[in-house]
């Protein structure tokens, strides 16, 4: 049998639930040796900004049990740049890109989204009010409701294109932060970004990264991530993207059936740059071997009886 | 600098090695031979291989390791063994099998018309410019070779220095072999007793960064191989960044070969023992 692989995230159609976690894999060209861009469910790029940031001093990465910290910054060359390297790269490329953007303030995030909405190659807007490495907004924006409701409100005005917003775990109840930008209009949720954590060095006495702080990832987050797919699906009637930890095809399955209409692999890039592909082929696999003829009768089937 | 390079980069892939020996050349130091036939018949010298060590909750990301050598279908690794990644590669028996992505990074630049080459290494810094010197010597290019190590047993590679090289000098830190001190007096006398066209250099990033000013000192264009914490490898997580006079740049893509005039020498970026 046929597995039919594809899922809608609002109004945004998707040849299968995989899509790329922003910060993981640039705008795909990096991985076009080991992966057939075509065959993702939609890109999601890096996260952008109106003008560059160099991002954070170095070491900006530490390997921990089961995961890994980053304290990148979001270093990017500013969405001029990014329109055209990147998004004329993507041109080529039949797959719907969703651009992740950045922004230190509320001003910053409507700039960017005017300047890319009317781009051929924009699909939807990923709004970051999540990332814990950098210091004006960035999470700050994402860890309260009024700001949160505020940003995704503003970007609402601005765009017309889906507008997914990317939630963070570092909050005391995720669902009413979920609920807050519902309401202001986002057409979907992702989470979860990473957990702020911190890693020591014991013989040096100095924190292994340079920001002392950064994002865990990986692995490790996964039965975070999990519960917090599962919270927020059943709260909101928008759809969840889910992540945080996928490495393989049951990983997916299980953020699936948590209630994500679609799943995002992302350290998993930086381990296998085929990731991506041995995620949507098992998981078409994993729906052929039990006669599950849509892969999205898998969202939010978690049995609990 | 004009560029000797095939313009079309090898292709980079996942591919699936199997270890053909793993023993130990010194106190601390390994060569892990790995049956790898795509990045061995497309390798440049400089280049690194990106290896899965082992799984499990301890080895989440791959290691970087530049290839030491070429033999056939196989390729050589030269490791030192500092932390738990290549503590467990020290463990790898013949037989073992993992995966690596390769071959990875913009590697040593040939200029045309070289005719004298200043190789200088520190400690296993003499490993990514092993498949340089053959290269070097095979093409009919003269090598000159200025060797450091804490002691005579850890000059490593130098006996294939020695099969390639014109002159090979030593230093060791305890006076075990050759002159007893750093690397760097040799590469200050080397430079001025001799017409060198270019100078590649490779070993701590402290000693890279005296043996750069030498070089210009001496008005002699010098490639260094610059070592970075790394996650992905093929240019996309930003993780290996290093500070140069035009932006930061990606150690994985842009390097691990420099123009030394470009590096901007932040030691704030050197990574930890790994």
């Amino acid at each position: 049998m046929t597995v039919d692989m594809s899922v809608k995230v609002g109004n945004l159609e998707l040849r299968n639930p995989v899509m790329t976690a922003s910060g993981t894999f640039a705008s795909g060209r990096e991985f076009a040796e080991f992966v057939d861009l075509s065959h993702l469910g939609a890109i999601v790029t890096k996260g952008v900004s109106l003008n560059a940031w160099s991002g954070n001093a170095s070491p900006r990465i530490a390997e921990t049990s089961s995961g890994m910290l980053n304290s990148i910054g979001l270093q990017n060359p500013g969405v001029e740049a990014f329109i055209e390297r990147d998004l004329a790269y993507l041109a080529d490329v039949d797959v719907p890109v969703v651009v992740n953007v950045s922004g230190h303030s509320l001003a910053e995030y409507v700039a960017l989204v005017e300047r890319l909405d009317d781009h051929p190659q924009v699909n939807a807007f990923e709004i970051n009010i999540s990332c814990p490495n950098v210091d004006a907004g960035g999470m700050a924006f994402g860890t309260s409701c009024v700001p949160a409701a505020q940003i995704t409100e503003a970007c609402r005005a601005a765009t017309m294109k889906p507008l997914i917003v990317k939630l963070s775990p570092n909050v005391t109840d995720i669902v009413e932060i979920a609920l807050a930008v519902e309401a202001a209009g986002a057409d979907a949720v992702s989470l979860i970004n990473t957990l702020l954590g911190m890693a020591i060095d014991a013989d040096t006495f100095k924190p292994k990264l340079a920001r002392v702080v950064g994002g865990l990832s990986g692995p490790a987050i996964k039965p975070v991530a999990l519960r917090m797919v599962w919270q927020v699906s059943n709260a909101v009637s928008v759809p969840v993207i889910g992540m945080g930890g996928i490495m393989t095809a049951e990983d997916a399955v299980e953020f699936m059936l948590a209630g994500a209409s679609a799943v995002s692999v992302g350290t998993a890039n930086f381990v296998d740059p085929t990731a991506t592909m041995r995620v949507a082929d098992g998981l078409s696999e994993f729906c052929r071997a039990r006669g599950i003829a849509r892969v999205s009768e898998l969202t939010g089937a978690l049995n609990t009886d | 600098m004009s560029c000797a390079h095939d313009t079309a980069e090898p292709r980079r892939v996942l591919e699936g090695v199997s270890v053909l020996s793993n023993e130990r050349v010194t106190e601390g130091v390994g060569l892990l031979v790995l049956r790898a036939p795509h990045v061995a018949s497309t390798v440049r010298p400089g280049q690194f291989v990106h290896l899965r060590i082992a799984r499990g909750r301890d080895f989440v990301l791959r290691r970087p390791f530049s290839v030491h050598r070429v033999r056939g279908e196989s390729i050589e690794i030269l490791y030192q063994v500092l932390g738990t990644g290549t503590r467990e590669m020290s463990l790898l028996e013949p037989g073992a099998v993992c995966d690596l992505v390769g071959p990875l990074g913009a590697g040593w630049i040939v200029p045309e018309g070289l005719a004298h080459a200043l190789i200088v290494t520190g400690g296993l810094g003499a490993a990514p410019l092993g498949m340089l010197a053959e290269q070097l010597a095979a093409s009919g290019a003269a090598v000159t070779v200025a060797m450091g190590a804490p002691t005579a047993e850890r000059l490593v590679a130098r006996g294939l220095y020695e099969d390639v090289a014109r002159v090979v000098d030593v230093a060791t830190d305890d006076g075990s072999a050759g002159v007893h001190g750093f690397v760097t007096a040799l590469s200050e006398r080397l430079l001025g007793e001799h017409q060198f066209d270019v100078v590649y250099c490779c070993g701590p990033e402290a000693m890279q960064r005296i043996v750069a000013a030498q070089a210009a000192v001496a008005g002699v264009a010098c490639q260094v191989s610059l070592e970075r914490l790394m996650a992905c490898g093929i240019g996309a997580c930003l993780s290996c960044v290093v500070s140069t006079h035009s932006g930061l740049k990606r150690a994985c893509v842009d390097g691990p070969v420099f123009n030394a005039e470009e590096v901007l020498w932040d030691s704030s970026e050197i990574p930890p023992k790994h």
